[in-house]
Parts: structure tokens; C-alpha cells; sequence
């Protein structure tokens, strides 16, 4: 039986609900409140599911990959393509058919849930951790500090990054550059795609810190005497949390995509390492003769990106609740 | 070598490495001959055949459209050097000596007859025919003076020709500094006669250049002011004197009539040609080619349509599988495609260990290689460097090649792999050095697969491996024409021969006085003194026969020696509409003959 006090505030408002006790009313942790708001969003739920399930895909290719009996990603057997050198199709043995060299498609599809989630996750970490320190100096620090990160943001937005990771692989491609430092592979597409995507997030979070500074709790730390960077990181950050989170869940397919895109131009992953996007682009020339090559990988790549993006709306819907109405 | 898409680095490398061709000698004749037997022993049975088409009884008349993806590169026949390029060229000029389509025999064009080369082989006579004329606006009759501008005008910084430093530097009098200036060592006694005066006695190779476009003729009271410009604008105007000309104004111009760049490019007869001059039949009457498009999707256009063919440098495997299945009688496969071979370098890493070499060859899927290409159909397994096409060939080992275990199978044999292991000091049958193999392979169809498949072998066998792929252009100028770089494996490399003499494959790309620190084409950097010493005396060999055995030896050498592996001997795939009956060459990477060609 309700008390009527809920009913009170406002509807989905975040300042404050309570649980109903039978007349006892408990206060609800901001983590209850979330998980409760996200349980109410299945489309959130299955994408956060279909996610969970692509982890322990990739933590555990080899195990899958032997459990449903295929080969390896590697294993190359040109027995099975026909006499024009053309891939064989979908079959029991090969559920996903194979590629030009006879390599099963559906192991590569498995092991390449590896690099999209290594690149999506770990790029996005990065680029959000670079994003997060440059946008909170330069939204607390105002003035000449905000100034010269500010423009530097610019200059790396303004960066065609497309060209940059065709340059770099082609002059970093076979002996590395910076003395061996930037190697072509996963590394150097992760260092590409945190060039690309942090200024996205550092802007983010200037603006929020330039309107958080100003307000009360900030003032009240600082009267106490607590230091810029304890206001920085022990204040304003905790109240970034949701936004910051919202917007590395909606940076994460951004990621999978560019490094797909990377991969299909050639700069990215290269073979024989399993990358969606490499196999496109070997598919693309045969697509006629060997749809299967091409479209299994699209599927795992459309699918992977819908839920990471349909995740972020559920995410941003669940902090932030004021947004979704 | 001439440029096909995919090698086209390599030519212009080639351009610059050849001063150290050949030498000749005196001879009465430069001929070259065809193996034709060998090239149909490499036809793809069932399908048409530059080397079964008949080359008489075609229509007179009507109108071909070409589609092709890319556009030309140079329709200059002083800087032509693409395969692509060369169909048009070889239809609107008329060098002293050209070939039909299904003979790479040298045949007198503008000549008279054979070169005569005497003096010890330090001059070259030419008899040029009479009647040969201009098109307009020029209209005059050709001479031996154009022939000569032609030719000065190669060196013409402006003009640029890729190849005359390679088959044209031993003509007396002719500028290092490239300036384009008359040649001392070309005469022209009268209107039909001319005279190479050479340095050195190389009259052979001479001769046998004869048959490239740069020796068609240009007038020179017509273009010098167009070779004025910088660079020179030559091809916006040029005239013809083939039986077809590039569509003009009463000017002359042809840049927006008859060739617009990107878009289109009309041949129509010309009106000065007298076949009386000329073997070609010409059945055609306008030649509508369009620029542009995709080759897959032009592919299917070509073969749904009628009185329409597809020219590229290579048609994509889709639609030659899609032709072979439902259009049979409209694919066209010609074996003188030029070859392909994994450049292995014999001077750093592991691979100067020839047993290593041996090994690598032996476990080689050469038949993988060649599958992922396109299979028997486009490839076949080439056993050893001189080309079906090139005179050297049979003797050469024809198909089988030398019989040696590393070569006897292409499905690769891992136990003799590891036997020569074994003698490189390896107990264990697999490599256990530490010695990183880099390969450096080119993007795209087939090769990317290629890399694969060389890097899989080379895993098996034990070697560390980094395989690097980059943009062809980029492969060839960054990495494996420097030697500098130390590339251990290039995969992706290949070669085509300007005109069948078993000098022009072997040469350049094997032999150690040819690399240079950079645009160097001898990949391997072999450079075995033996192997050097037998090319010096080869250069000098006079006749087809003697050329073709003692060429024939030196590759027996390089297989023995496991310079680089061999593994494609490529054929190439030409499609036509229903109502075309085109005739393709053996010549020029199989391209189309429009001369040759007719409808139904």
C-alpha cells in the first residue's frame, strides 16, 4: 500500500524514490535506482545480453571454436573451394561456409569477436581516459589552459583520420615507426581510433565541468581547503559518471566501426588475424560468386553494433531518466 | 617490361635498370619467333583463343563499343606503356615492325622487310614502305625523318619515353642528358631508308625493340611545337597512320573530341590509310570506347550485351567464372599473360642459404598459389622463369621444366622441404634459426591470399614470420626494389616481356650487375658470378634458336639455383558481347585487337 509520498514527485525523477515496505519507506541507492529503471528497458536488456554473450564468445574462441568442431581461423584447406578457385558455401561442416582459402568462415567470425571487443572496449577506455583528464583541465582551469586545450581538440578533430591510418600504414607498415614503437596491428588501430575519438569526449566533459564548477558543493569544498585536483577528481568526476558512462557506451560501436572501416581499407588488422572488417573487404570482390563470406561477418558486425548502441540509449535513459521523458 | 596494371612500378623501374640490357651482334635477321606450340599446349581448351581465331573473313563495317573501368594512361605512342593504353596505340600507329595477334613474330609494319644488321652488329638498316600516310590534317606521306623524330623524341625530358634508355642507348650520339636532340647515330639517306649507327654491337636488340610504339612515326614540322610544351601535348593532337585514327577537328585536335580524359575515347577510320600498305584487315568502322564504372558490373554489361567488349588489365574472377559457366563462347583466354614468382632474397636472411631456398620451394603449394587466382583456367604452374610466348621457352623445360625434387611438386611436398632443411643444418626437418622472415605483399585480389598462403607454408617450415601487406605501388617502391629495406620474401611479384626475347625476362631480374639501390627489379638480388658471366656471353649469342638455348641454360641455372619461385604462368581472360567476334593477342597481355576484331 503506498503512503502517497512517492506519488508525489515527479514522475521517473531523479532527486528522489523510495521504496515501498508495507508502510516502510526505504530509501533507494542510486544503483538501485538504475538497475531498476534499466530491468523496465528490454531492448537495453537483450542488447546488454547479446553483449555478455560476444564476451565470453571472445574470452573463450578456442573452446568454442573446438566444441562446435571447425577448424581453426587459420587452418587454410583449398580443397575447398571449386575449380575457379571460388569458395564452397554453407554446410554441416561448414555452417558459415568458407573463404578464398578455404578457411571457415564461422571460426573467423568467432575469433574476429575478439578484435572488435579488444579494439571497442580498450580504444574506448583509452580515448575516455584522455578525454576525461584533458575535459576536466581545461573546463576547471578556464582561461589560457581551456584555451590552448580547446584548440588543440580542434587541430585533432580536424584530423582526417581515415588518412592518417593510410598514412601511417603505409609508412609504418613493415619496419614500424618511432624506432619500432608504432607497429602495424591491433596496437597501432587502437592508438589511431583514441586519436580520433577522445577530443569527442574531452569537449563532453569540458562543458559539464565549466557549469559544475559554480555549483554549491564545489564552493563548499573549496572553503574547506581542498585542493584543485581533489575537487577535480574526488568532487566534480563522481558526478560524470553518468554521462561520461552514457557516452563511451555509445563510443564503443563507433570504434567497431572505424576499426572495421580501418581493416577494410587495408590499414587495419590484417590478415590471416580474423577481423570483420578485413573479411568484408576480402569478400567484396566475390560477392557475387560467395555472398556467405561477406554477409556472416556484416551480421555479427550489424548486430554487435546495434546492441552496443541500443545499450547506450538504455543507459542514458536509466541515468539520466529526466532525458528519456 | 611493359606495364600491366598490377606491374606498373615494376616498368617504370625497368626504365630506369636496363642500361645494362643486352648486347648483339651481327645477324642478318631479328626476328623473333613465337612457341607456338607451347602456347597451345597452355590454352584453356573449350574456349576461344588469340591462337584459333581466324584472322581473315571477318564484317566489314559497324560500330564496337569497349567499356573499360580505367582510363588510359598515354595515348602517345612515344610514352605508351600499358597494356590498356597499347590497344588503341597499336590501332591508330603503325611502328616499323608489329605482330599479329596470335604470333609474337615480329611482322615488317612500315618496313619493307627485316632489319639488316651488320657491321658487326653495329648497324641497323631499315626499309620503310611507300605509301604510308598521315592522317589528317597532316596528310603527307610517311618518311624515314619521322621515323628518326620519333624516335629523338623519346629523349625529349618532355616526352619521356620509359624504355629507349633500355633498348635505344647504344645509338650513337645520343644525349646522356636526355635533351631530345637529333641523334648523330641515326641517318636517313633517303625518304625510305633509315640507319641506326651503334656503339656497341647491339644490333640485335635493336632490332628486336623495333617493334615498340616509339618507333611509329611522328611529323615533325606538325608536333614540334606540341613536344614544345611542358610536358609535351603531342597526344592532344596526334595523328595516325594505323587503319584507325582518334576523332579530330580540321586542326588536328583530338582532347575533347576524340578522347575526352575520364570519359570516353573515339576511334574512327582514317581516311589516308591505304591497305595495300598494311596486313591488317580492319573490319571495323568506329571504335566507341567509354571510361568509367566498375569492372564487375561492367563485366556482366559486356556479357548481356552484343556488339560491346570489356578492355581491362584484368577482368574481374567473378565474371570470368560467370562467362566460363553461361557464356562460354563469349570468353576469350590467351597465354601470354607474363609470369609471376616469389621473390626470395638470396643475399640477407635466411633465405641465402640456397638449401633453405630449395626447402621453401619444395613446400610451396604452388597449386594454392595459382587456385586462389583463378585456378587452371587464368594461371599455370609455371615451373621455371622463361614464359610460354617467349622464345626459350620449350627449351627451357616447356611445362615440366627442370627436373629437380623441389620443382617436381606443386602441391608442395613437405619431406623434401625438410630433406633440405636437413642440409641447411637444420636436424629437426624445420627451421629453428632466429633470423625474422619479413614478406611484403600487395593488397587486392589475389595477392593478399597469395601472402597468406607463402606465410602459412613458411610457418610450417619452422620460419618466424611478420607478414606486411601495403598498396602495390607501395610495395614495389618502398620495399622490394630497395634492397636497402632487406625484405626477405616479396610474393607479389611478376613480369612481362616488351617483345619475346628470353634476354628480356632473365636479364634484368636476375642478373647481379643490375641492382641498384633503388628501383631495383632483380628482387632476390641474385647475383651468382656464374650466372652472370653465362648472361654476359648469352647477350651475345646471335639467331633465335642459339639466343633460345643459351637463355634456355641460364634458367636451368636460376632453377637450380632456387633464385626466386616460380609459380604463375599467367593467361589472360578477355570477354566479348554476343554479336562480337573479337580476336585478342598473344602479344599484349591478351588484350583486344581492334584491328582484327569484326561483329557478326
Amino acid at each position: 500500500m503506498s503512503t502517497g509520498a512517492a506519488e508525489l514527485l515527479p514522475s521517473g525523477g531523479d532527486a528522489l524514490e523510495f521504496l515501498d515496505l508495507g508502510g516502510d519507506v526505504v530509501a533507494r541507492s542510486p544503483l538501485q535506482l538504475f538497475w531498476r529503471r534499466l530491468r523496465q528497458d528490454r531492448v537495453a536488456l537483450v542488447s546488454l545480453g547479446f553483449i555478455v554473450f560476444l564476451i565470453v564468445i571472445a574470452l573463450a574462441a578456442p573452446l568454442v571454436v573446438s566444441v562446435l568442431g571447425l577448424p581453426g581461423p587459420d587452418v587454410q584447406n583449398l580443397n575447398l573451394t571449386d575449380s575457379f578457385g571460388s569458395p564452397l558455401g554453407p554446410s554441416s561442416a561448414h555452417p558459415f561456409g568458407v573463404d578464398s582459402l578455404g578457411e571457415d568462415v564461422m571460426s573467423r567470425v568467432i575469433y574476429g569477436t575478439r578484435v572488435s571487443l579488444e579494439v571497442g572496449v580498450i580504444g574506448t577506455a583509452i580515448s575516455t581516459m584522455i578525454g576525461v583528464i584533458v575535459g576536466m583541465c581545461a573546463g576547471f582551469y578556464r582561461g589560457w589552459v581551456d584555451t590552448l586545450l580547446s584548440r588543440f581538440m580542434d587541430i585533432v578533430l580536424s584530423i582526417p583520420i581515415l588518412l592518417l591510418g593510410i598514412g601511417l600504414g603505409a609508412a609504418c607498415g613493415v619496419h614500424g615507426c618511432v624506432k619500432g614503437l608504432v607497429q602495424p596491428g591491433l596496437g597501432s588501430i587502437i592508438f589511431i581510433i583514441c586519436i580520433a575519438t577522445w577530443p569527442y569526449i574531452g569537449r563532453i566533459v569540458r562543458g559539464l565541468v565549466l557549469s559544475m564548477r559554480e555549483r554549491e558543493f564545489v564552493e563548499a569544498s573549496r572553503a574547506l581547503g581542498a585542493s584543485n585536483l581533489r575537487i577535480m577528481f574526488r568532487e566534480i568526476l563522481p558526478n560524470l559518471a553518468a554521462p561520461i558512462i552514457v557516452y563511451s557506451s555509445l563510443l564503443i560501436p563507433t570504434n567497431i566501426l572505424l576499426e572495421a572501416a580501418l581493416s577494410f581499407l587495408g590499414v587495419g588488422i590484417r590478415p590471416p588475424t580474423a577481423s570483420w572488417g578485413n573479411m568484408i573487404a576480402q569478400a567484396a570482390p566475390i560477392f557475387n560468386t560467395a555472398w556467405w563470406f561477406m554477409v556472416f561477418p556484416g551480421i555479427a558486425l550489424l548486430l554487435t553494433v546495434l546492441a552496443f548502441n541500443l545499450l547506450g540509449d538504455g543507459l542514458q535513459d536509466a541515468l539520466n531518466p529526466r532525458n528519456a521523458q | 617490361m611493359r606495364s600491366i596494371r598490377t606491374l606498373a612500378a615494376v616498368a617504370l623501374a625497368a626504365g630506369l635498370a636496363l642500361a645494362l640490357a643486352a648486347c648483339g651482334s651481327s645477324s642478318s635477321t631479328s626476328s623473333t619467333s613465337t612457341t607456338a606450340s607451347a602456347s597451345s599446349a597452355l590454352s584453356s581448351s573449350g574456349y576461344k583463343s588469340p591462337l584459333t581465331e581466324p584472322l581473315t573473313g571477318g564484317k566489314r563495317g559497324g560500330s564496337l563499343q569497349v567499356l573499360q573501368e580505367i582510363d588510359f594512361e598515354h595515348l602517345d605512342p612515344g610514352i605508351a606503356y600499358f597494356s590498356v593504353d597499347y590497344a588503341v596505340v597499336f590501332a591508330t600507329q603503325r611502328p616499323l615492325y608489329s605482330q599479329k595477334p596470335n604470333s609474337s613474330e615480329a611482322t615488317p609494319d612500315m618496313a619493307e622487310g627485316p632489319p639488316e644488321i651488320s657491321n658487326g652488329g653495329k648497324t641497323v638498316t631499315v626499309h620503310i614502305k611507300q605509301g604510308i600516310r598521315f592522317s589528317p590534317p597532316v596528310n603527307r606521306e610517311v618518311t624515314s625523318e619521322d621515323v628518326a623524330y620519333a624516335i629523338e623524341r623519346g629523349t625529349n625530358p618532355d616526352v619521356a619515353n620509359p624504355y629507349i634508355a633500355s633498348y635505344f642507348k647504344a645509338i650513337e650520339g645520343e644525349p646522356t642528358d636526355m635533351t631530345g636532340a637529333p641523334m648523330k647515330g641515326i641517318e636517313t639517306p633517303n625518304k625510305h631508308e633509315i640507319v641506326f649507327h651503334l656503339t656497341e654491337p647491339k644490333g640485335q636488340l635493336v632490332a628486336d625493340a623495333l617493334v615498340l610504339p616509339l618507333t611509329a612515326a611522328v611529323p615533325n614540322e606538325y608536333a614540334e611545337k606540341f613536344d614544345k610544351n611542358k610536358p609535351s601535348d603531342y597526344a592532344n593532337y596526334e595523328v595516325a597512320t594505323g587503319p584507325y585514327m582518334l576523332k579530330n577537328n580540321s586542326e588536328g585536335k583530338v582532347l575533347g573530341i576524340g578522347y575526352i580524359p575520364g570519359k570516353s575515347a573515339t576511334l574512327v577510320r582514317n581516311p589516308n590509310w591505304n591497305p595495300k600498305t598494311d596486313y591488317r584487315p580492319a573490319y571495323l568502322n568506329e571504335i566507341d570506347v567509354k571510361i568509367g564504372g566498375t569492372s564487375s558490373v561492367i563485366g556482366r554489361q559486356v556479357l548481356e550485351g552484343s556488339n560491346v567488349v570489356q578492355n581491362e588489365s584484368s577482368v574481374a574472377q567473378p565474371n570470368i567464372r560467370l562467362a566460363a559457366e553461361k557464356f562460354k563462347s563469349q570468353l576469350e583466354i590467351s597465354p601470354g599473360g607474363g609470369d609471376h614468382y616469389i621473390g626470395v632474397n638470396n643475399k640477407v636472411g635466411p633465405f641465402k642459404n640456397i638449401d633453405l631456398r630449395k626447402a621453401f620451394w619444395a613446400g610451396l603449394n604452388r597449386t594454392a598459389l595459382d587456385k586462389v587466382k583463378g585456378g587452371t583456367l587464368v594461371t599455370n604452374v609455371a615451373t621455371h622463369f622463361i614464359y610460354p610466348t617467349i622464345n626459350g621457352f620449350e627449351q627451357a623445360g616447356g611445362l615440366t621444366g627442370l627436373k629437380v625434387d623441389y620443382n617436381e611438386h606443386p602441391e608442395g611436398d613437405t619431406a623434401v622441404a625438410e630433406k633440405y632443411i636437413k642440409l641447411a643444418g637444420y636436424p629437426t626437418g624445420k627451421y629453428t634459426g632466429h633470423e625474422l622472415t619479413t614478406i611484403v605483399a600487395s593488397t587486392g585480389d589475389p595477392f593478399e591470399e597469395q601472402a597468406e598462403i607463402v606465410q602459412q607454408t613458411l610457418k610450417n617450415l619452422g620460419f618466424p614470420v611478420k607478414l606486411t601487406l601495403v598498396e602495390t605501388s607501395t610495395m614495389y617502391a618502398k620495399y622490394c626494389n630497395v634492397p636497402k629495406e632487406e625484405i626477405t620474401v616479396c610474393p607479389s611479384v611478376g613480369w612481362i616481356a616488351d617483345f619475346p626475347d628470353p634476354q628480356t625476362v632473365l636479364n634484368i631480374t636476375f642478373n647481379g650487375t643490375t641492382i641498384v639501390p633503388t628501383g631495383n627489379v632483380n628482387w632476390g638480388q641474385t647475383n651468382v658470378p656464374k650466372i652472370n658471366k653465362a648472361m654476359a656471353a648469352a647477350e651475345n649469342v646471335v639467331g633465335n634458336e642459339a639466343r633460345a638455348n643459351a637463355w634456355a641454360k641460364i634458367d636451368d641455372e636460376l632453377v637450380e639455383d632456387a633464385a626466386a619461385i616460380p609459380f604463375d604462368w599467367d593467361k589472360q581472360a578477355n570477354i566479348e558481347g554476343s554479336d562480337v567476334n573479337g580476336v585478342g593477342d598473344i602479344w599484349n597481355v591478351g588484350e583486344w585487337d581492334y584491328s582484327y576484331t569484326s561483329l557478326k
